[in-house]
């Protein structure tokens, strides 16, 4: 008997075939495919008709503050102020993810805001990129309109309430508004207050950005108070403090000219990102294509159609059938999202305008990344895949399915450990055992390619996974035949085992 | 040119311990139409699954078109086994020509041949239906066909008639008829003796395991006690017919239903009573049956899983 199956690929294609049209037939497949597509479209329907009819998605807030310390309540609302400021300024910043702001400019705009402000910096944008008033306007008016603080309409908190409920409304420029929040500064009432006793009223009492702004105010007054003690200011203290971030070298990078020539980069960094999603998109195929095979073997089985396609294919033609079948549908669902990597890669690397990042892509793809990426996927999905299947066939029920699955689960769920962790911890022992065995190697391998590991042992990695996969479909095809055939559940196998193996063992020691 | 489809010799199959087939051989001519019949737990299914080569004998031989059972065979058989089912969200055409592709047939030859299949066995209305949305006999049908639809050389049907009402059982016997006209090997499983009677050249009968009796369904029939039904109106009519019974039961209506003895025939007793000058009101040999025949083989025991025929039935009036 030869461990590898023989297969007729005209019938196993034909099974394949049934498989695929089984579940793209369905209104549920097409309705999940096109989901994220109908979401997108959505979104941009409902940002372009929020933009088109000056729809406001984020209601603007209105707020007082009623203060009874008579100190607090200006340079509370001028920090809102820097606060917008600062949101307007980074928002112009964002722009440069759209490429509209030539290189080198966000590190002009941040002097420029530290030096003139954001009027400065808008001057500077009008006048030196390709971004007009218009553009800036647009890009900016909504942050500034999403909360504004106006006077308090009563000087009492009895006297707020009557607004907070909305029983009475307040007039702002002309329109009758509701009062979302008031801040009510009190003077201490213990040494615990710190400076100020404060309370924040609102129906919407989960609203946390007014609070949070009254947090952070009180904190950097007893901050300045404290350093002014000591002859200090916050300005001298930002100064001290500001430490470029520490730079990373790469001892095996090239050595250059200049200085920096092997400091790691964003370039550098990339391919460990991509063989970490990568990895992921692997860990997603074979888990859904694995349960996906479980529920169409145990579905297979319950037609009870298994025994007359018996008469006609072989158990493997069946297996291979439904592996390749399912393998298709989860190519397809997820065909939206791989051409868009791979459009999105392209497209960056043709036409981006970060260098370092095209450099990062191009690095990241090498052919050794794709072609054991490819020879992952493919073994790792027919090594899961037949263990599924093999379970969906001793299964009687779902509950049957999700008993007997339970231990591969656990695996399958612990791997999603394995990218991160090898992210940040390549040469690790425990990272080249998971890449050689063979339950963990598809994803954990993958994730150690950015760091070269040596050939040999990638090579015996996919060896000794595709010697295990063959194994594995092997053994599935017998525990397939056993258990359509049985039309037993996972009691059978138990009873299979201690028959066929535990009486072997017995004999064979009763012989010894 | 190979004589028998289907060989087996001194094949053994134990499941846990518990034989479910022990010793049997027989061979399938081609061209004959076998009966396969016995009670639940016979042994029918597993010899039947032996001889696919679904399941391997534990001891000795299968040979299928002259080889052991495998891929050699695929596309000359027409296999229906006895747990059945269809892919529910297949249309009825879908269902058929899938399995006539798989055993060889072409794709557009495959889904014509569905079509045509369809229409001629009044199924029209089912070609586009799901089957899930399909009533049970139409299913069962469907079921048929699809196995059947590549025109193999050899049939192998496992209870074929089981779950179908009796229209539906009509239909079967006449597309079992057609193929046997064709030529064709068939062997069928059942524990519907009538079918069995109506249908076969030669039928295997099985019991536990065991094969119990193989031959024309004529020699089966021989193996029947010899029965009559005898009424009148004459008290001593039990004591004059003694000599020539083993077993005599009294009917509901009061007619005697007399098996007689070996020796003896029906002749004798009219004779006798005619002699006597008994007046009979009924005078009635009965032709034995396969079911009949069975229990004489077997045992009573197996009774209860026969499937009695509306003839055997009509019997049970007795007391």
């Amino acid at each position: 008997m030869t461990i590898i199956p023989r297969i007729n690929m005209r019938r196993t294609l034909l099974i394949a075939r049934r498989d695929f049209l089984g579940y793209v037939k369905t209104w549920g497949f097409w309705l999940s495919f096109f989901l994220p597509f109908i979401l997108i479209i959505a979104g941009a329907v409902i940002g372009i008709a929020a933009a088109t009819f000056n729809f406001d998605v984020t209601p603007t807030r209105y707020e007082t503050i009623l203060d009874k310390t008579g100190v607090h309540a200006q340079a509370l609302r001028d920090s809102h102020e820097d606060r917008l400021k600062e949101r307007e300024k980074d928002a112009i910043l964002a722009l440069k993810a759209f490429g509209v702001l030539p290189e080198g400019e966000v590190e002009k705009i941040e002097k420029i805001y530290e030096q003139q402000g954001l009027d400065g910096v808008k001057s500077h944008v009008i006048n030196n990129t390709p971004i007009t008033k218009e553009q800036l306007d647009k890009t900016t008016s909504r942050i500034s309109s999403d909360l504004i603080f106006i006077d308090p309409p009563a000087d009492t908190l009895d006297g707020l309430q009557a607004y907070l409920r909305e029983e009475k409304l307040v007039t702002v420029d002309g329109e009758e508004v509701k009062l979302n929040g008031a801040l009510i500064i009190s003077p201490p009432r213990t040494a615990k207050d710190g400076e100020a006793y404060v309370q924040y009223w609102s129906q919407n009492f989960n609203h946390t950005r007014v609070k949070s702004m009254a947090e952070d105010y009180f904190k950097e007054r007893a901050e300045t108070t404290y350093l002014n003690e000591g002859g200090l200011n916050r300005r001298d203290l930002k100064i001290a403090s500001r430490i470029e971030p520490y730079q990373t070298f790469d001892p095996t990078k090239a050595q250059g000219a200049d200085k920096d020539s092997q400091a790691v980069t964003a370039s550098d960094k990339l391919p460990y990102y991509v063989a970490g999603i990568l990895s992921g998109i692997l860990w997603l195929t074979v888990f859904s294509g694995s349960y996906m095979l479980l529920t169409s073997m145990l579905e297979e089985k319950l037609n009870k159609l298994l025994e007359m396609m018996l008469a006609s294919t072989r158990f493997s033609e069946i297996i291979f059938g439904k592996l390749i079948g399912v393998a298709a549908i989860t190519l397809l669902a997820m065909s939206p999202y791989i051409l868009s990597g791979i459009f999105g890669v392209i497209g960056y690397i043709a036409f981006g305008t970060d260098s370092e990042i095209v450099n990062g892509l191009i690095n990241s793809f090498s052919i050794k990344m794709v072609v054991f990426f490819l020879v992952y996927l493919i073994l790792g999905y027919l090594f899961y895949g037949a263990f599924f299947i093999a379970l969906g066939a001793l299964s009687q029920s779902m509950q049957d399915a999700q008993t007997l699955t339970t231990p591969i689960t656990i695996i399958l769920t612990l791997m999603v450990w394995i990218v991160p962790y090898g992210i940040s911890n390549p040469d690790s022992p425990i990272l080249t055992f998971a890449s050689i065995f063979p339950l963990s190697a598809p994803f954990a391998a993958l994730v150690r390619l950015p760091s070269d590991p040596p050939l040999w042992e990638l090579i015996l990695s996919s060896g000794f996974l595709a010697l295990l996969t063959i194994g594995v479909i092997a053994l599935a095809s017998r525990i397939f035949r056993f258990g359509v055939l049985s039309g037993s559940g996972a009691k059978v196998v138990t009873d299979w085992f201690k028959r066929k193996i535990l009486r072997k063992k017995q004999r064979k020691s009763c012989k010894a | 040119m190979i004589q028998y489809p289907l060989t087996l010799k001194n094949v053994s199959k134990r499941f846990g311990g518990k034989a479910a087939v022990e010793g049997v051989s027989f061979e399938i001519g081609s061209g004959e139409i076998v009966g396969f019949l016995g009670p639940n737990g016979a042994g029918k299914t597993t010899s039947i699954r032996m001889s696919l080569g679904l399941i391997s004998p534990d001891e000795g031989q299968v040979k299928l078109f002259g080889e052991t059972p495998g891929a050699n065979a695929f596309g000359r058989i027409g296999f229906l086994p006895e747990e059945r089912g269809l892919y529910k969200k297949q249309t009825a055409r879908e269902s058929i020509a899938h399995m006539a592709r798989l055993n060889g047939m072409a794709g557009k030859l495959a889904f014509k041949l569905a079509d045509e299949l369809l229409d001629k066995y009044g199924l029209s209305e089912a070609k586009r239906k799901k089957n899930k949305d399909m009533s049970k006999g139409m299913a069962q049908k469907v079921q048929l066909l699809s196995a059947i639809a590549h025109d193999p050389e050899f049939y192998i049907l496992d209870e074929p008639f089981s779950g179908l009402d009796p229209v539906n059982q009509q239909v079967l016997e006449s597309i079992v008829r057609e193929i046997a006209d064709r030529g064709r090997t068939i062997l069928f499983s059942t524990h519907v003796m009538e079918h069995a009677e109506r249908l076969c050249d030669r039928i295997i009968l099985m019991n536990g395991g065991r094969k119990v009796f193989d031959g024309s369904t004529e020699e089966a029939l021989n193996t029947a006690p010899r029965r009559m039904v005898l009424a009148s109106e004459a008290a001593n009519l039990t004591d004059l017919v003694t000599p020539f019974v083993k077993d005599i039961e009294t009917r509901k209506d009061g007619a005697l239903m007399l098996t007689l003895k070996d020796e003896a025939e029906a002749h004798s007793v009219l004779e006798t009573c005619v002699e006597k000058k008994i007046k009979l009101t009924r005078f009635e040999p009965r032709p034995p049956t396969l079911h009949e025949a069975f229990v004489a083989l077997v045992g009573d025991d197996v009774r209860a899983d026969m499937q009695l025929t509306p003839e055997t039935s009509a019997d049970e009036g007795m007391t």
